[in-house]
C-alpha cells in the first residue's frame, strides 16, 4: 500500500532530481538500517570477510607466521593426488553421514510418534527428549561418552551382567566410529520437535477415513503419515545432513585431537582442524574448507532435485 | 565448520574488553605484561606465586597470565601472533623455537644479556640451547632429561625390584613376566609410539631420529627392528595391549597408563615426576630409559626442558626481560618454582633451593645431575616437520601394528618413504 502511494505521487517531483528518489528513499528506511547495522557489521566483518579471505588463502602457502605465498592450484592438486589423510578422513566422515542421519531421523520420528499419541505430561517429555539436544556438542558430554564406553565404563559393566566382555568401544578402531554414530543418533531432539510438529500438521479426518474403510495402523502409517511428512522429512534430512559434514566436537574431544585409534574417527573437520592448527598449514586447510563447501552444496542440490520424485506438498 | 562462543561467553568478554578500555588511562603509567604458558594447576599456581613476588617487587607493573594444555596451546600461540597480538612473555619449546625465531616471531635477548638479564652463573649447556642463528631466543627455564616414571606400590605388590640405572629392554622383559604372575597391571606402557623412547633408543645405537640437515637418522631396518620388538612384547603381554594404549590420546596426564593404573612405568620426562605424582595416590620415582644391552649408555641428554621467550612484536621488552631475569635468578622465586619446569640453571638458585625440596623433586634434581654414562651430546632441534611425522606416522603406525592391521615389516617400510616425503615436501 505504502509503496503504490509513494509512487503515484512520485512522478512530478522525481523527473525534477533523479536522485530525490533515492534521498528520499535513504530517508525513509535509514532508521531500519541502523537499526539493522550490528547485524550488517557481523555479517560481512565475521562472515562474508573470513569466507573471502578463505577463498583467497587456499591458493596460497600460509603458515600463520608469515606472509602468505601464492601456490596457484597447488593446494588442490595435492589433495586429489597425494594426501592419502584427505582420502581417509573423507571415508570416515561419508561413512559417518550415511549411517548417522537415516538413524537419527528414524529415531526421532520414532519418539515423536510416540508422543503424537496424546500422552498426559507431553511438555515434559518433550524437554527431556530434547535435553540431549542440547547438551550433544559439548564438551562434558563428550568426555561423559568416553566414560560410559570405556573398558571399564557403563555399557561393558551391563553387558558384563549377561556374561559379555565388551572390548573398549572408544579405543578400537572396530567400533569407535560407531559409538560416535550413536552419540549423533542420541540427540535426536531438533529433528523429533519438527517431526512433532509436522504430525499435528496432519488432518484427523484422513485417519478416520482411513479407519472407516478397514485400513491397519501400519497402513496408515505409510499411506497417511509418511506421505504428508515428507515435507518434514525432506527439511530435517537436509539439516542434519550438514550438520553431520561439520560434526566436528565429539571426534576432537573423543580422541584428544588425534582422530585415534588409526584415524578411525578423522572427522574431515577434524584433519582440517589439524592442517591449520596442528601442522600450520592455513592455504591447505582453507581449500579443504572450500572442499568441503562444495561437497555439502552438491549433496544438498542433490536433495533438491530429487526432491520432486518423493516429497508431497499438496494437501 | 563453526567455531561458537556463546553468548554468555562473549558478553562477559566483550564486557571486559570494554572495562579494560574503560580503565586503561587511569592506569597508562602503568607496564602490563602478558604471559602465556602450557601446563597444569600445579605449574600455574607456582608461576603465579612468582608474578606475585614480582609485582611486589616492581610496582607499577602488572601481569596478566594465562595457561593452556599443551595441544591447545600451540594453535591458540600461533593463533595470536599471527593476529600481531602475541603475548610479551611466551613459553617456548625447543621443537618450536627456531621456526619462531626465524619468523621474527620472538625477539633475541642479546642486548639484554649482561644487564637486565643477568646471566652470571646460569649453565653453559643450557644458555646454548636457547640460541638460533648465534643469537639468544629462549631463556632455559630447567634442564631436564627424558625418564621412565615409576609406580614404586606396584612394583612392591607384584614382588619386584624396580627398575634401575643398569635396567634393559630383557630385565623389562623378565619384569614384565612376574608381573603377569601377579595379574594386577602390565609392567610397561606399549612404547612403540613414543618418539622420546624411539630416539633413546636410536642414540644408544649411536644414531639419532634426525641428521643436522634435518634428514631422517635412521634407517628401515632399525625402524622395523623397533615395532618388532615392541609387537614381541604385545604378543608376550608384557606390555598394555593396543586397545588400552589407545586410551592415552597424548592428552592430558590423566590418561597416561600409569594414571589409569594400567601400568607401572611410563615414558615421561625428570620434571614431570612432580604433575605426575600430583594426581597419583601410588608413590612414583624416576630412572633412566632402559639400556639396549648391559653396559651401553649415550641415550639421554640434559635439554632446556622449556624456555621463556619474549615476542617479536612486544612493546615492552625490556621489562619482559627484566621479568626473565627475577624468574631465573631470584632464589625466593626459586623455591616457589622448585623443580616443577626442571631443575633451576642459574647455580645460586639450585644452591638455595635444594635444601628446601621435598623427597621427591630432589630425586629429579639428582636423577638430571647424576646422568653419567647415560649422558650422550644435543641433538640439534628437529626439523620443523618432526611434529607432524610424530603425530601422523610414528603413532598412527604403532597403533596399526599392534591391532594387527600392519606387520612391523610392512609398518617399517611406510614410515621411512613416508617420512621422506613429509621432510622433502617441509623443505
Amino acid at each position: 500500500m505504502t509503496a503504490q502511494s509513494v509512487s503515484s505521487a512520485g512522478p512530478r517531483e522525481g523527473y525534477a532530481v533523479g536522485s530525490s528518489i533515492w534521498s528520499r528513499a535513504w530517508h525513509n528506511h535509514a532508521p531500519g538500517y541502523m537499526f539493522l547495522l550490528p547485524w550488517f557489521i557481523g555479517f560481512f566483518g565475521l562472515t562474508i570477510g573470513p569466507i573471502v579471505t578463505s577463498l583467497y588463502l587456499s591458493f596460497t602457502h600460509f603458515d600463520l607466521l608469515t606472509a602468505p605465498r601464492w601456490a596457484g592450484l597447488d593446494n588442490y592438486v595435492r589433495m586429489f593426488t597425494a594426501d592419502p589423510k584427505f582420502t581417509a578422513s573423507m571415508r570416515v566422515t561419508m561413512f559417518f553421514v550415511v549411517f548417522s542421519v537415516p538413524l537419527k531421523l528414524a529415531f526421532a520420528l520414532c519418539v515423536a510418534l510416540l508422543l503424537n499419541r496424546g500422552m498426559r505430561g507431553l511438555p515434559l517429555y518433550r524437554a527431556l527428549f530434547y535435553l540431549p539436544s542440547l547438551l550433544g556438542a559439548s564438551v562434558a558430554i563428550a568426555i561423559l561418552w568416553r566414560e560410559i564406553f570405556a573398558r571399564d565404563g557403563l555399557i561393558n559393566k551391563i553387558l558384563a551382567m549377561f556374561g559379555i566382555i565388551g572390548p573398549s568401544w572408544i579405543s578400537n578402531p572396530n567400533y569407535s566410529l560407531w559409538t560416535l554414530i550413536i552419540l549423533s543418533i542420541w540427540q535426536f531432539g531438533s529433528p523429533m520437535i519438527i517431526f512433532l510438529a509436522g504430525l499435528r500438521q496432519i488432518p484427523q479426518d484422513m485417519y478416520e477415513a482411513a479407519s472407516l474403510d478397514g485400513a491397519s495402523k501400519w497402513r496408515q502409517f505409510w499411506k497417511i503419515t509418511l506421505p504428508m511428512l515428507t515435507p518434514v522429512v525432506f527439511f530435517n534430512a537436509i539439516i542434519q545432513t550438514i550438520e553431520a559434514f561439520k560434526s566436528f566436537t565429539p571426534a576432537f574431544i573423543i580422541s584428544g585431537g588425534t582422530g585415534a585409534p588409526i584415524n578411525s574417527t578423522l572427522f574431515y573437520t577434524l584433519y582440517l582442524f589439524q592442517e591449520a592448527f596442528g601442522f600450520f598449514r592455513m592455504g591447505y586447510a582453507s581449500a579443504l574448507a572450500w572442499v568441503l563447501l562444495a561437497i555439502v552444496a552438491l549433496f544438498t542440490a542433490f536433495s533438491f532435485l530429487t526432491s520432486k520424485y518423493w516429497v508431497h506438498y499438496d494437501d | 565448520m563453526t567455531f561458537r562462543v556463546d553468548r554468555r561467553q562473549f558478553l562477559m568478554g566483550s564486557t571486559a574488553l570494554l572495562a579494560a578500555g574503560a580503565m586503561s588511562p587511569a592506569f597508562a603509567q602503568e607496564t602490563r605484561l602478558r604471559q602465556f604458558f602450557w601446563g597444569g594447576q600445579a605449574r600455574a599456581d607456582r608461576t603465579n606465586g612468582v608474578n606475585d613476588l614480582f609485582v611486589a617487587a616492581n610496582p607499577g607493573t602488572t601481569i596478566d597470565s594465562s595457561f593452556l594444555a599443551w595441544g591447545d596451546y600451540w594453535p591458540k600461540l600461533a593463533t595470536e601472533t599471527a593476529g600481531g597480538n602475541a603475548p610479551d612473555i611466551i613459553q617456548m619449546d625447543y621443537r618450536y623455537i627456531v621456526e619462531y625465531a626465524k619468523r621474527g616471531a620472538i625477539a633475541p635477548l642479546d642486548d639484554f644479556a649482561g644487564n637486565v638479564l643477568q646471566l652470571a652463573d646460569f649453565d653453559p649447556d643450557q644458555y646454548e640451547g636457547g640460541k638460533v642463528d648465534g643469537k639468544l631466543y629462549g631463556v632455559s627455564l630447567g634442564a631436564n632429561s627424558v625418564a621412565l616414571a615409576i609406580n614404586l606400590d606396584a612394583f612392591e605388590e607384584a614382588g619386584v625390584a624396580p627398575p634401575n640405572r643398569d635396567t634393559t629392554y630383557d630385565d623389562i622383559r623378565k619384569m614384565g613376566e612376574a608381573f603377569n604372575a601377579k595379574g594386577t597391571m602390565k609392567v610397561i606402557q606399549d612404547g612403540s609410539g613414543s618418539e622420546p623412547m624411539l630416539d633413546n633408543w636410536l642414540r644408544q645405537k649411536g644414531l639419532a631420529l634426525y641428521t643436522a640437515d634435518g634428514k631422517l637418522g635412521f634407517g628401515e631396518a632399525e625402524i622395523i627392528e623397533w615395532f618388532t620388538m615392541w609387537d614381541q612384547m604385545r604378543a608376550d603381554g608384557i606390555c598394555v595391549d593396543a586397545e588400552t594404549q589407545a586410551l592415552d590420546t597424548n592428552g592430558p596426564l590423566e590418561n597416561t597408563m600409569l594414571a589409569l593404573g594400567k601400568a607401572a612405568i611410563i615414558a615421561s620426562n625428570s620434571n614431570q615426576l612432580v604433575a605426575h605424582q600430583a594426581i597419583i595416590k601410588s608413590k612414583l620415582t624416576i630412572s633412566n630409559y632402559p639400556r639396549i644391552a648391559p653396559g651401553v649408555g649415550g641415550g639421554h641428554y640434559r635439554k632446556p626442558s622449556m624456555f621463556f621467550s619474549v615476542g617479536g612484536s612486544s612493546a615492552n621488552k625490556e621489562a619482559a626481560a627484566k621479568y626473565l631475569s627475577f624468574f631465573i635468578n631470584d632464589p625466593e622465586a626459586g623455591k616457589v618454582l622448585g623443580v616443577e619446569r626442571g631443575i633451576p640453571c642459574s647455580a645460586h638458585v639450585r644452591d638455595a633451593v635444594a635444601p628446601t625440596l621435598d623427597q621427591q623433586s630432589q630425586i629429579a634434581l639428582n636423577f638430571v645431575a647424576n646422568l653419567g654414562d647415560l649422558l650422550g651430546p644435543l641433538p640439534p632441534p628437529p626439523p620443523a616437520a618432526a611434529g607432524e611425522i610424530d603425530a601422523s606416522l610414528l603413532r598412527v603406525l604403532s597403533q596399526e601394528v599392534g591391532f594387527g592391521a600392519r606387520t612391523p615389516e610392512d609398518a617399517g617400510k611406510y614410515f621411512i618413504s613416508e617420512a621422506t616425503a613429509i621432510l622433502s615436501r617441509a623443505a
